[in-house]
């Protein structure tokens, strides 16, 4: 256990700090920009009060990178942005560049290199998402083994903006959801309760956290062989997977039973409507590696419906308040059933309380 | 878009330094027929990644994950587990995994990451990057990502006697780790004024002194559970601080949205009229613009500060002169009462100088105290307010009500008050 | 893995936490103590005890603010010197080494 004798005494720094970390026409300018334009995908062009323009190339990257990768885009870095670079809170990397001239050139070796340049506008912009088999102690798939199969079907996509606003994808290995909410998210559903293992649970769980952690109070403690252990009411249970995090011993993965589901229509900006949480349009999809082919053909679906039907500015949640539900799951193909109706708490708020039907 | 099935069949690029040497013809990993298929396709693959790594490094660890992985695509199911593993003095950061099959994948028997925080802004130098890419090639496996959903730079693959070599190495350079369990865990900000025009306060300052401020309890950690901040310039919200942050700090204004005529007219002329009404004044929430005598005109009184005609009109429009942030808080997802967004709960602080700051990390330190005493274990901030009370919580921590903190009043007389 | 102490070996996980919890004693806590760097002193066995009684009570490991509260009020420390004086006795963290030391369920879970 013990390590080597220390010869470093911990500074408690916190974050890294930014300052060197800014372009000097960024650090001039800063926070004394004046408006922006997108010239062409994969572009932004910022001019500041000063009258001064920086150019920013966006490119997306795979998230899951190595040293190698990063090498490369310092040197990209290095020799076209003066050695600036950062990323974007959906894995695409940025380089600013004040030279206009450096721009196209730039792009060039970023797609020769393979860096798909776009991401900008009204795009589908890279996925945020999560660990998976890859590193994730509680994975029901490999995350990024779907957002490569999926971004492989949306690359023209990313980079043209050709859609009515954005879109924002997100994917998540449990449905704890670590990926967050999305324009269009892509979330594991189990569907049976966990299998408990009575031999070691007491020895690696904490039985009273495990029960605090259901959310329907569906876990009892029993004893079985003499050893204490846990029960669940099978009836009661919703296969949220919420106490395999607190107990390893109630697993709640399967390779039949944990499934795939396809949430819409979450947004966090305050643009035009309040931000909006998502809602389930399909599920019961099957997890499927190498490349999940099934999901990838939902998102195609709604990804049509919405560019072909959404007005300018309409993210994928407004196109569908506008619309309303039946026509999106007319227009998407997909279909709607009665477990898509809530059924926890605060329901009722998600019931037509009116007359307002669509024929 | 393309089908599934002829999406992987698209013309094939390699991402630079995705194939170091070799690309998997090498005889240094073990075939993966199964992963080799995220090879093919236009998107860069981060399957050529590892692999173009492994055949340079010849790092034993990174066959021996990529034979697990490997066996959990042909499996369906995961073999990592959790343990301890920490540096001195530190009671997070480190995430541990031991795989539960290393009898079959002896190599991969470690694979632990090292979640570190990066500049606010996600900010960097190249000379920063080589120094942390080479640090971390001396000591782990070499495979990074960029970044983790909380916004760590997520360092994953290390055995847990390097750990503290590579930790004060790092330290040396200014890197420090980042939080885990229940404590203060690493923030993230947008771009903020480092590039963007609507920017409304230093969010990368604010987000910097905060986060040193809490940087005991994020290596230390000993709240109720987890607490997450994020810093977003304007209300677009790029980081998602709504959704995805106990304490959502948006950039706002309160006086005027900035018009310059000239510009407007431009932007009518080049658009055209119908964009205008379309795009910009059909489309505002609160109906604060109409025509008068054919010019743009917006109601400030009306405007909720939504940034959607900003965003059409970045050249014409800017936010007002008088800015400052709003606090939301409770964002969270899933796990466990079902997703929670954040909710308001300071409509406005001035956020200009150090003093502002020294404001509203003292507000911050009520809150938490307050949270501390009222929480119960495993539960979000949000999670306890709704079963407390905003009342109780505004109460606690020493807010005025504010109309701007509901959606409207209540609609049930179920309440005692003293008359 | 396992340990050896008095003659008898004892089963543990890869982080050395005992497998069987019922196997605990003072003289493996020692044992398990050394594999720490920890020198057991009286602040220490205090805190092992306190673990041990609150496992006991209610099946949990305390969260470590109910630590450093009980510390706080024992000592007439404030939060944070009480925290700085858990992390002296325990410098890789309660979670890690109070809580193995004392022979409790590894902590689980990132989440």
């Amino acid at each position: 256990m013990s390590s080597p004798a220390r010869n470093w005494k911990t500074i408690e720094s916190g974050p890294h700090t930014y300052e060197e970390a800014l372009h000097p026409v960024v650090k001039k300018n800063y926070g004394k920009f004046k408006y922006h334009e997108i010239p062409k995908p994969g572009v932004l062009r910022h001019v500041a009060e000063s009258g001064d323009t920086i150019w920013t190339v966006r490119a997306g990257t795979p998230r899951q990178d190595t040293v190698d990768m990063v090498r490369v885009l310092c040197d990209i870095a290095d020799k076209y942005a003066d050695g600036y670079l950062r990323f974007t809170v959906r894995n695409n990397v940025e380089f600013l560049t004040p030279n206009q001239d450096n721009v196209e050139p730039m792009i060039a070796e970023l797609e020769s290199l393979g860096f798909p340049v776009g991401g900008t506008g009204m795009c589908v912009s890279s996925v945020a998402h999560t660990q998976g088999w890859l590193h994730c102690d509680i994975p029901a798939t490999d995350a990024s083994g779907v957002v490569k199969s999926m971004m492989d079907s949306v690359y023209k996509e990313f980079k043209d903006m050709q859609m009515p606003n954005k879109v924002r994808l997100s994917t998540s290995c449990c449905a704890i959801n670590c990926g967050g909410q999305a324009d269009i998210a892509i979330v594991v559903k189990h569907t049976r309760p966990p299998r408990i293992n009575h031999d070691h649970l007491s020895t690696i769980c904490e039985l009273p956290k495990a029960v605090a952690r259901c959310p329907v109070a569906a876990i009892r403690p029993t004893v079985v062989n003499g050893k204490r252990s846990l029960m669940v009411d099978e009836a009661k249970c919703i296969c949220c997977g919420a106490c395999f995090g607190a107990c390893p011993a109630m697993e709640i993965n399967h390779p039949e039973h944990s499934k795939f589901a396809v949430w819409v229509g979450g947004k966090n900006s305050n643009a035009r409507t309040k931000p909006s949480t998502m809602s389930i349009v399909a599920h019961n999809l099957p997890n499927n590696p190498p490349r999940w082919p099934e999901v990838t053909e939902v998102i195609g679906k709604i990804l049509t419906a919405y560019k072909a039907g959404g007005r300018p500015w309409e993210r994928v949640g407004e196109w569908i308040n506008r619309i309303g539900w039946k026509r999106f799951f007319e227009e998407t193909g997909l279909t709607f059933d009665d477990n898509m109706i809530d059924s926890y708490r605060h329901a009722r708020t998600t019931f037509n309380q009116s007359a307002h039907v669509r024929f | 878009m393309v089908g599934a099935t002829d999406a992987s069949s698209q013309e094939v690029h390699h991402c630079g330094g995705c194939h170091a040497e070799g690309n998997g013809n090498g005889k240094f990993l073990n075939p993966t027929p199964m992963l080799d298929e995220l090879e093919s396709g236009p998107w860069p693959s981060f399957i050529s990644g590892f692999k173009g790594l492994a055949e340079r490094t010849k790092k034993p660890m990174l066959r021996g994950v990529m034979d697990q992985l490997e066996y959990s695509y042909n499996t369906k199911m995961g073999y990592w587990k959790g343990g301890l593993v920490t540096v001195d003095g530190y009671g997070a950061g480190i995430i541990t995994r031991y795989s539960m099959i290393k009898d079959k994948f002896p190599e991969a028997a470690e694979f632990h990451t090292m979640r570190i925080q990066p500049a606010p802004g996600l900010h960097y130098n190249t000379a920063m990057l080589r120094e942390l890419c080479d640090i971390w090639e001396k000591y782990g496996s070499g495979i990074i990502t960029l970044h983790g959903q909380t916004g760590d730079i997520m360092l994953q693959g290390i055995e847990q006697n390097k750990v503290q070599q590579c930790f004060d190495e790092l330290n040396r350079k200014g890197w420090d780790l980042g939080g885990a369990g229940a404590g203060m865990r690493t923030a993230v900000s947008c771009i903020g004024p480092g590039r963007c025009e609507n920017a409304c306060y230093d969010n990368l300052k604010l987000h910097l002194k905060t986060l040193k401020h809490f940087v005991g309890v994020l290596h230390r950690p000993e709240w109720n559970y987890k607490l997450k901040f994020k810093f977003s310039g304007c209300p677009n919200d790029c980081t998602n601080a709504i959704m995805r942050s106990d304490l959502a700090v948006i950039g706002t204004w309160r006086d005027a949205i900035q018009v310059d005529r000239d510009e407007v007219n431009a932007w009518v002329e080049k658009k055209g009229m119908d964009a205008l009404v379309n795009q910009v004044i059909n489309l505002c929430p609160t109906k604060a613009i109409s025509l008068k005598d054919g010019e743009m005109h917006i109601e400030t009184r009306d405007c909720v500060r939504c940034m959607h005609c900003l965003n059409v009109m970045p050249k014409a429009l800017s936010p007002g002169k008088e800015r400052g942030i709003s606090l939301l808080m409770g964002g969270k997802n899933t796990l466990k009462v079902g997703v929670n967004m954040g909710s308001l709960v300071i409509p406005f602080m001035k956020m200009e100088d150090d003093e502002d700051i020294e404001a509203f990390i003292e507000q911050i330190e009520e809150i938490i105290d307050w949270w501390e005493d009222a929480g119960l274990d495993h539960e979000r901030i949000g999670e306890t307010i709704e079963r407390v009370g905003l009342k109780q919580f505004l109460d606690g921590v020493g807010l005025e009500a504010d109309i701007n903190m509901v959606s409207r009043p209540r609609d049930n007389p179920y309440f005692k008050a003293p008359y | 893995m396992s340990i050896e102490v008095n003659g008898v070996s004892y089963e543990t996980d890869e982080n050395g936490y005992l497998v069987n919890l019922e196997d605990w004693n003072e003289d493996v806590a020692v044992k398990l103590a050394e594999g720490e760097d920890i020198r057991m002193e009286e602040p220490h066995w205090d805190l092992i005890k306190f673990l041990r009684n609150y496992y006991e009570e209610y099946q949990i490991a305390p969260a470590v603010k109910v630590l450093t509260k009980a510390i706080a009020a024992e000592k007439g420390m404030d939060k944070k010197e009480a925290s700085e004086f858990l992390y002296g006795m325990f410098p890789k963290g309660p979670a890690l080494q109070a809580c193995k030391i004392a022979g409790l369920p590894k902590p689980t879970g990132c989440v």
